[in-house]
């Protein structure tokens, strides 16, 4: 076994020092990403590296590889599954500093990037060109590109544009052996391309487990000119959620469709006092973007659909307005904490995702689940594709509080998969829902281990994560 | 962990739930891009401290010191963390646990506690660039070798050869005409030493507006000590300051200085506990501090004299005057109340410039890069004047703009607001 002084000694060696963290008091800052359970544990790397160009991840991945080393790939830390905290030591690789966009192809409508860059900078970056990548996680303004294909993120606007890896056209990546792979084609700038087996699709939401992604092509859409929200409140969950069946019965295929319920909605009044939601069961966000006479026909469709169930109803075009309902609900994963005072919201059992038609009994459900374990969960998300994110609201500092939520997150995953959902709709399975996948895919979970022992055999890539310990 | 800034640690940490988004809002980490320069970063070791896990050292203190205190993760931070004020809080710990650099604790205990000593101490830094030694170490490259954090002082130090603002305003100022109210004018120490242009036009402009003005003999507001975790030396200072401003017998009290107005106003109620004398008494000096542009928009009006200032303003925000104070809107609308000034507002206007006091001399490589994104758009707004309300960055900024080789000069807004009253020659 390689002493980890000698491992720190030979990254600073191999990389330059400057590349490389490794004071435990540095280290300690790598342990955690949002996830509860990560915060409950102290998953120490026993080292950090910063790799800034494909050849130092060639380099690391040699080395690891050479001497048995686990590896985590790490963008921002900021997903919800410990997926990138080293649960098994080793290195982390902090991808985040490696933001460059290597080129905006313009005229084919496609960029290629380095996996640290964020998520709003991107978009900031197309802006000029009349560009956008479209799938918007609430989390736009650190979220790495990196780590929303490693777990095929999706976000606030999945119902019209869906998640990630509809844009991957093809990726760079390090396998675990050092050598470097191209999916998609090597030189291919098709928007579609159907030769061979997609090893892209295979890579998009594996977590790092089956090497490192140190290059992405994303496929990318014109801006759509015009953008307008409709706010509305409900006095019953029930109302809410026949409304966004209506809405898609007539035809019209909103940009996003999200939901707060009561508990979110305080939350939201509480961190941006200016919003003004009324009190209401739940307030949906419908929003809706493209030509001017689409958003206004559209608009006027889905208002006049609401107001059938409605209590209130208002449409904003103003972009200062809409730019703050779009941001008091993205950010609401961790302002609902503000509900109870000397509570916080934690992570645990936060991304169920439910069959369309079973909506309705999910919500009831979950506020059932909350009630039984006496806690308060928040309900909110995105309600357009049955993506509900659940957010126990707790004293972590008391233990039976802490048991009750780990309760409630137990029963919110096996709720989803009694109601013929996914335990996961797009933070991923990290290592926190591990132990629900062998129920969850069966037969399949076993062919996901021989694809990663073919790629990975020694097992160094993130390991602990997806599959439980065999 | 007890300290005299009152922080209630537990229930403060515990509000974190390291979503990151501090990590999109913080100065510096969009400068290193490493973690443990985060907020969340800090926090998390701050949360190691207070558990017990670790022990105060040199390393978690450099860790505490790398924060511009900038609030910018603070006021955006959807679960409600006070980043700022738990690193302000650690900061106070540490001092009473850690051995602090002896050149500090003279400066902060020393020179800022004793402006007597203080000015001296001017008069020898004025004498430094009277006798050019200045332009002889930086014209050698001398400059170069000094030790890190002197050499960084030396180049961003402006011409501090005016002579002092407090020997040049009388102790009392009679209103122009009828007398609205009567106002203690708190003199910073940046300002008084550095800036005396900026009192001496502060003074005359609330002259003009009906105020009598003085001048108490205040001590340094004691952010910088509180900056340093002195919290102890930054009490007896709040102490004395209370004194003498609640015995003024004033209607408001004004200051030039966005960091005196914040430690006035919002910090020494955090320094006493609540019920005392002290606390009841800084509550009470909490609603007659006034921002100098605030006091002008919204107490007496803004009243600009007959000659146009013909030029193109930016302004910009002082951390402590947007954040800290929720003032922005005052300084731009005093500003756009100048004939003849064009007001352009620049991206990013309340973006941190990398001054935070001596952040520009500790951490000078660093405060440079935060420095460098304040200069690129000022630069695009293509404004010949920046205004802005605080002496540090007054600093930073020329320091910028000159070493960019840009002529924009660095003003106060009330140092363009006063030139309408001057007659042309």
């Amino acid at each position: 076994m390689l002493e980890k002084s000698q491992l720190v000694n030979d990254m600073k060696k191999l990389l330059g020092p400057e590349k490389v963290i490794s004071s435990k008091l540095e280290r300690y800052t790598y342990t955690y990403d949002s996830s509860f359970l990560s915060q409950l544990n102290e998953f120490y790397p026993d080292v950090v590296v910063c790799p800034m160009n494909t050849e130092d991840v060639q380099i690391i991945m040699r080395y690891a590889y050479q001497h048995n080393i686990p590896v985590t790939p790490r963008g921002a830390g900021s997903g919800q599954t410990g997926g990138s905290v080293a649960v098994k030591g080793g290195i982390v690789l902090d991808l985040s500093g490696w933001t460059d966009i290597v080129e905006i192809d313009e005229k084919n409508m496609q960029v290629v990037v380095r996996p640290g860059i964020v998520h709003a900078d991107l978009n900031v970056a197309l802006s000029p060109y009349g560009l956008f990548f479209p799938p918007d996680p609430g989390s736009s303004k650190m979220a790495t590109i990196g780590g929303m294909v490693g777990n095929n993120a999706s976000g606030l606007r999945a119902v019209k544009f869906g998640n990630t890896g509809q844009y991957v056209l093809g990726l760079e990546v390090v396998l675990p052996n050092g050598e470097v792979m191209k999916t998609g084609g090597l030189h291919s700038r098709a928007l579609k391309s159907v030769s061979g087996i997609n090893l892209t699709s295979l890579y998009v939401g594996s977590e790092g487990t089956l090497g490192v992604i140190t290059q992405v092509r994303l496929k990318v859409l014109p801006k759509p000119p015009v953008r307008g929200i409709l706010l509305t409140l409900f006095s019953s969950l029930d109302d809410a959620a026949a409304t966004v069946l209506e809405v898609f019965k007539n035809g019209i295929i909103p940009s996003g469709i999200e939901i707060l319920d009561d508990s979110g909605i305080k939350a939201a009044n509480k961190f941006q006092p200016d919003l003004k939601l009324p009190e209401a069961e739940a307030a949906l966000f419908f929003e809706i973007n493209g030509s001017k006479a689409a958003v206004d026909f559209e608009g006027q469709q889905v208002k006049e659909i609401a107001e059938k169930r409605a209590s209130s109803v208002e449409w904003a075009t103003d972009a200062q307005r809409m730019a703050k309902l779009w941001q008091g609900r993205a950010v609401i994963g961790a302002a609902s904490a503000r509900v109870k005072e000397g509570a916080t919201r934690i992570f645990c059992g936060e991304d169920v995702c439910f069959p369309m038609a079973k909506v309705p009994e999910a919500l009831r459900r979950i506020k059932e689940i909350g009630a039984k374990h006496n806690t308060l969960v928040v309900i909110y998300g995105h309600i357009g594709d049955g993506n509900m994110h659940t957010a126990p609201i707790i004293d972590p500092l008391k233990p039976e509080e802490v048991q009750a939520a780990h309760r409630v997150a137990d029963d919110i995953h096996q709720l989803a998969l009694e109601l013929e959902g996914s335990t996961t709709g797009e933070h991923g399975v990290g290592f926190t829902r591990s132990q629900f996948m062998e129920e969850e895919h069966g037969k399949a979970l076993e062919i996901m281990r021989i694809i990663k022992d073919a790629i990975d055999p020694k097992g160094i890539m993130n390991p602990g994560k997806i599959w439980a310990e065999r | 962990m007890k300290t005299t800034y009152r922080v209630d640690f537990a229930e403060e940490l515990k509000k974190c739930v390291r979503c990151g988004e501090c990590r999109a809002n913080c100065p510096i980490f969009s400068e290193s891009k490493r973690e443990p320069d985060s907020p969340r970063g800090r926090l998390s070791l701050v949360k190691l401290l207070q558990e017990g896990k670790i022990t105060p050292s040199a390393e978690l203190s450099e860790k505490l010191y790398g924060c511009l205190l900038c609030k910018t993760c603070a006021v955006n931070c959807p679960s409600g963390v006070i980043t700022d004020e738990i690193v302000m809080g650690v900061r106070d710990y540490l001092d009473d646990v850690l051995d602090r650099n002896i050149i500090k604790k003279l400066v902060l205990r020393g020179f800022l506690t004793r402006p007597a000593l203080l000015q001296t101490s001017f008069s020898l830094v004025k004498l430094y660039q009277k006798t050019g030694l200045n332009n002889v170490l930086t014209r050698s490259k001398l400059i170069e070798h000094l030790p890190e954090q002197m050499s960084a002082g030396a180049k961003i130090l402006p011409d501090v050869s005016k002579k002092l603002a407090r020997g040049r305003i009388p102790e009392v100022v009679k209103p122009y005409g009828e007398k609205r109210f009567r106002v203690a004018y708190f003199l910073g120490c940046a300002t008084n030493l550095i800036y005396p242009d900026v009192v001496v036009s502060g003074v005359d402009v609330l002259a003009r507006h009906g105020c009598e003005v003085i001048t108490p003999a205040v001590k340094c507001c004691g952010m910088p000590h509180l900056a340093y975790g002195d919290t102890d030396t930054a009490v007896q200072l709040a102490k004395k300051n209370l004194k003498i401003l609640l015995s003024a017998q004033v209607d408001a009290v004004v200051t030039d200085c966005s960091s005196c107005s914040a430690t006035l106003a919002e910090s020494y109620s955090k320094l006493f506990e609540p019920g005392t004398d002290e606390y009841n008494q800084a509550k009470e000096l909490s609603n007659k501090v006034y921002d100098l542009s605030k006091f002008l928009v919204e107490k007496t009006g803004v009243q600009p004299g007959p000659n146009p200032v013909n030029v193109a303003v930016t302004y910009h925000d002082p951390c402590h005057l947007k954040r800290g104070q929720n003032v922005f809107k005052q300084p731009r609308e005093l500003l756009k109340a100048i004939p003849g000034v064009e007001f352009k507002e620049m991206k990013e206007a309340d973006r941190c410039c990398g001054s935070a006091g001596s952040f520009s001399i500790m951490h000078h490589d660093l405060s440079m890069k935060v420095l460098e994104r304040k200069i690129s758009n000022i630069a695009t707004a293509k404004a010949t004047v920046v205004a802005t309300s605080c002496p540090t960055c007054t600093m930073q900024l020329s320091y910028g703009l000159k070493t960019h080789g840009m002529v924009a000069q660095v003003v106060h807004p009330v140092q363009l607001l006063a030139k309408t009253y001057q007659t042309k020659t």
